[in-house]
């Protein structure tokens, strides 16, 4: 098991100006569960290819251990990793795919058939083991695929988006999987992918990219509770937070004609007269006194409501949970008022929250 | 006769049968007309000759003014014993495996580094350029390069004297097979090295990364992953270099003889005993004896392409 | 967050680690292709270089510059030769006419045979292509003889008009092959929106299916027009006439006259008539040649 250290890593690719990764520090604990998530080109493939060896390091450096892996070829950084498409070869078995990096590495026959053996077992595939790949289900490639990172009993797992070739069902049940049997086995591992809801539920911690880099590197509930930019506010959590523009006033700031209260702290902290306030939809209070605000769509999911309304001079929709099955109707006016525990403060200027 | 000589071909997707519909009806009709020229043309061109050949090859026929009289299995037999025959079939099988073996490895070879070569695009369109040139005009050109004549030396000697070696007599008969094998692979290499590049660039690169992460050495690469995944391909590769290794005549014909009458016999193929034995020949034509050979060229095709098809069987694979 | 600062990328991007690992096995290919290409692009420019050269020159200087000819001022005295003593320029012009008339003969013949044989939907079509497709395999001296003794009785031996029979027939199972791959790569909806549409089957062929096959009907076109430009055995055989021989049967007969009266340079002129034409299409259309080519075999 070994931490892996990314020191300024960077990574340019032919012809592109801007790095595909910034200078991207990140320390990772032995045995992590690390998420690396963001929308499509910020990066994140590219970062665990960097560290898989498949890319190489243009600027700063990469430690798995205490081994400086930056310039090291991938069969000597003790990884393995499970590729989007799985990468199962097609004229192999399921055992003789799950065995191909030991039988390379020269592995005795009997050993090898062991730890073929022993990972098809944790994974439920002993009945599979002599199918090719074109004979097996979506669900199961992706177990082969685990399987072959498995058997090397690496230091370091790489996942690079494992589930997204899985129907929406499957891959709730084998995220599970996934996480628990990364528990079991406490191999540090570095998954990427770009669904919130996959990093949030699986990932001891949560690095969130965009445009090559690192935007916050925090736990699930970190995350949530303290984004650290609007980036970040507006990219984890479904729906996503409102984000609502502020003029500050004597008494705080003001939107939609109503006054809410910020700290002295925060208001020192902010660089010009103007701010992002964040509310996520379940921040909000329906109350008699607040902004007023149409209801434009109703979502009924059962257990929880989401009201979609407009709120005049402000171009978006404004998201609000409330308890499901409450009759409310398009057209309905309701007066909103954001709690203040849960009122995040951004500047206007940089993107970047106020801490209270 | 020459029985799978193609590849499987995959099956047009099958139509519901039942009651079918108008407009399929009517496109059925079009079916003879539209095929009806086509197959003419073959039949009369191409299998009726074949017969004929076949029934010819029991004659004895000098050609034009003399009638074919039926002689059983004696063209063969004296074709048989005939030292020409002997040399062209030997050369023949000598360029179809020695030449396939060489241009093959060679092939192989180039897919291990042009996969990933940078330019790589350009160096393949440059070694395919020797499969668009007549093979009659790089029959003369290979002339240029082995001649030998002191003092007035092709290419390949002028830069053998060059380096303090001695000048090679490539075209005397007992050195010409291997001087034209080394032709046919250098002209035909790089057909091959397309076809199987074709191959290998379908192959999805994330297999090559992940036997990169397992540690592969390029000769595991190929060995694990390119060579099986591009099987099929090769197999087919293998049948269209034997159908056109057999065949071969104008490259040997200029570069081994004079040019305008047949090479000495020691560089004979079969389609040179053929052409020497109709239409080339000083002396009376012994169509005959050209058309057995002819017969035995078509087997040769046929038998090679059955066995080649018979060593290369596998499971299909799916990727 | 961002600070304005000169940063430049690297020209070029680091490789992977251990991409550029010494292996014997990449080592030697490596050499060998370098090698390989080296020597083909030194063959092309031997031939255009010869064929300005005088004889002495060709052999005695093979790979330096043509001086000889230049100095006289007569730089282009060798394709002059070739084209009016050893009639290539006559030979030019009928090759010309003669395979563009076959390659576009062989099409127009191949073209419906493979639409019916892919798309109609008849039984026993896939038994039926690959019968044809047999034909591919049978080397052309098998039929050579009883051709010549058929063509002399209707007397078409020894004409052109009987070798571009000839050639359209023999190049049949090619073209068929190739044009069977592509009409069955082609979608079904647009057919039978033409059927619901109520156009007509042969309408549906000529306005919907011939356009969309149009890709493969040029490689078509293409492949069986370089081949027959190049083809020499049949001409030899059907064309005993200097006037109506093609560039690649003139060249034959030249090689042995040239080579008596030492005239190399006006031999490797018409070697340079005969490649140079099918050098530039190749220069302009590569990419079409050769995935036409290898799409029958790498299917």
């Amino acid at each position: 098991m070994a931490t892996v250290s990314f020191k300024g890593t960077t990574r340019y690719y032919a012809g592109v100006d801007r790095p595909a990764v910034d200078r991207l520090d990140l320390e990772v604990a032995d045995g992590e569960f690390l998420v690396l998530v963001g929308p499509s080109g910020c990066g994140k493939s590219t970062t665990l290819r960097m560290l898989a060896g498949l890319e190489g390091v243009d600027e700063g450096q990469l430690w798995i251990g205490d081994r400086d892996a930056t310039n090291l070829p991938p069969k000597d950084r003790d990884i393995a990793m499970v590729f989007q498409n799985y990468a199962l070869y097609p004229h192999m078995t399921v055992a003789e795919n799950i065995g191909f990096h030991l039988k390379i590495q020269k592995m005795p026959k009997a050993e090898r058939t062991e730890r073929v053996l022993a990972a098809a077992k944790l994974l439920d595939l002993e009945k599979y083991l002599d199918r090719k790949p074109a004979k097996l289900s979506g669900g199961q490639r992706q177990r082969v695929a685990m399987g072959r990172a498995i058997v090397r009993r690496p230091q370091v797992f790489c996942m690079d988006e494992p589930l997204s070739n899985l129907d929406a069902k499957l891959r709730v049940q084998t995220r599970t999987q996934i996480a628990s049997l990364q528990r079991e086995l406490g191999v540090t591992t570095i998954y990427v992918t770009h669904d919130q809801v996959e990093a949030m539920t699986m990932g001891d911690r949560v690095a969130v990219l965009k445009d090559g880099q690192l935007q916050q590197c925090d736990t699930p509930v970190g995350l949530f509770a303290r984004p650290a930019n609007v980036f970040v506010a507006g990219f984890i959590g479904s729906p996503a937070m409102n984000l609502l523009p502020a003029k500050m006033t004597a008494e705080g700031a003001s939107f939609g004609g109503i006054e809410v209260g910020i700290t002295p702290a925060q208001r020192r902290a902010l660089t010009t007269g103007e701010a992002v306030l964040g509310v996520r939809p379940e921040g909000w209070l329906i109350t008699d006194q607040g902004v007023p605000a149409t209801v434009d769509v109703v979502e009924e999911l059962g257990s929880d409501q989401y009201l979609y309304c407009t709120v005049e001079g402000h171009p978006e929709l404004i998201t609000v949970r409330t308890q499901g099955l409450s009759k409310r109707q398009r057209g309905d006016l309701i007066h909103l008022r954001p709690q203040q525990d849960a009122l995040h403060v951004f500047d206007a200027a940089t993107g970047v929250r106020v801490a209270e | 006769m020459v029985a799978q000589l193609t590849p499987p071909l995959t099956r047009a997707p099958a139509r519901v049968s039942g009651t079918t519909a108008e407009h399929l009806v009517g496109k059925k009709r079009l079916f003879w007309p539209f095929l009806l020229p086509a197959l003419a043309l073959y039949v009369a061109f191409l299998v009726l000759p074949t017969v004929a050949t076949a029934v010819l090859s029991f004659t004895h026929w000098a050609g034009a003014g003399d009638t074919p009289t039926f002689t059983g299995i004696d063209q063969y037999a004296q074709m048989f014993a005939s030292e020409s025959f002997q040399d062209s079939f030997v050369n023949t099988l000598v360029y179809v495996v020695i030449g396939g073996i060489g241009t093959f490895v060679l092939a192989f070879l180039f897919t291990t580094v042009l996969r990933d070569m940078r330019g790589g695009k350009l160096v393949r369109a440059i070694l395919f350029f020797p499969n668009i040139v007549a093979p009659v005009a790089l029959g003369m050109f290979l002339g240029f390069v082995f001649k030998f004549q002191p003092g007035k030396q092709g290419m390949a000697n002028f830069l053998l004297e060059h380096l303090g070696l001695g000048a090679v007599k490539f075209l005397q008969p007992e050195n010409v097979t291997w001087a034209v094998t080394g032709s046919i692979m250098w002209a035909s290499a790089g057909f091959y090295i397309t076809i199987l590049m074709a191959a290998v660039d379908r192959i999805p690169p994330y297999l090559y990364e992940d036997s990169d992460l397992a540690g592969a050495s390029p000769w595991q690469k190929f060995r694990h992953v390119t060579l099986p995944l591009t099987w099929d391909v090769v197999g087919v590769a293998g049948v269209l270099w034997t159908i056109n290794a057999i065949k071969i005549f104008e490259l040997v014909f200029v570069l081994a003889g004079p040019g305008t009458y047949s090479p000495p016999i020691r560089a004979w193929t079969l389609g040179i005993y053929v052409f020497d034995r109709s239409f080339g020949t000083q002396g009376t034509p012994e169509y005959g004896t050209a058309c057995a050979c002819a017969v035995v060229m078509i087997a040769l095709v046929s038998v090679l392409v059955v066995l080649l098809r018979r060593l290369m069987r596998r499971d299909a694979i799916q990727f | 967050m961002s600070t304005v600062e000169l940063r430049r990328p690297p020209r070029r991007p680091k490789p992977a680690p251990g991409s550029k690992r010494f292996s014997p096995l990449r080592a030697v290919g490596l050499t060998v292709v370098g090698l390989f290409t080296a020597f083909n692009l030194l063959v092309l420019y031997w031939l255009v270089a010869a064929s300005f050269k005088t004889p002495v020159e060709i052999f005695t200087d093979p790979f330096g510059l043509p001086k000889h000819w230049f100095a006289l001022g007569k730089p282009f005295r060798n394709f002059a030769y070739a084209w009016e003593q050893a009639g290539f320029g006559h030979a030019f012009l009928v090759t010309v006419l003669l395979v563009a008339a076959c390659a576009v003969a062989i099409v127009l013949i191949s073209a419906p045979a493979a639409y019916a044989l892919t798309r109609l939907g008849v039984r026993g079509a896939n038994g039926l292509t690959n019968v044809i497709a047999i034909g591919m395999g049978v080397p052309f001296q098998t039929v050579v003889i009883p051709l010549f003794v058929g063509l002399a009785k209707i007397h078409l031996t020894n004409s052109l008009f009987g070798l571009f029979l000839v050639y359209v027939a023999l190049s049949i199972p090619f073209t068929v092959f190739l044009l069977t791959g592509f009409f069955r790569s082609l979608p079904d909806e647009l057919e039978e929106a033409a059927a619901i549409d109520g156009a007509s089957p042969v309408r549906t062929f000529f306005s919907i299916m011939l356009p969309l096959a149009r890709g493969g009907l040029i490689t078509g076109l293409i492949l069986n027009a370089i081949g027959l430009w190049n083809e020499t055995l049949l001409s030899i055989v059907f064309l005993q006439d200097n006037a109506q021989f093609t560039l690649a049967r003139a060249l034959f007969t030249f090689y042995g006259a040239a080579s008596y009266q030492s005239e190399y340079g006006g031999l490797i002129a018409g070697v340079a008539i005969v490649v140079l034409p099918m050098l530039v299409l190749y220069i302009v259309l590569a990419r079409r040649i050769i995935t036409g080519l290898t799409l029958g075999a790498g299917k």
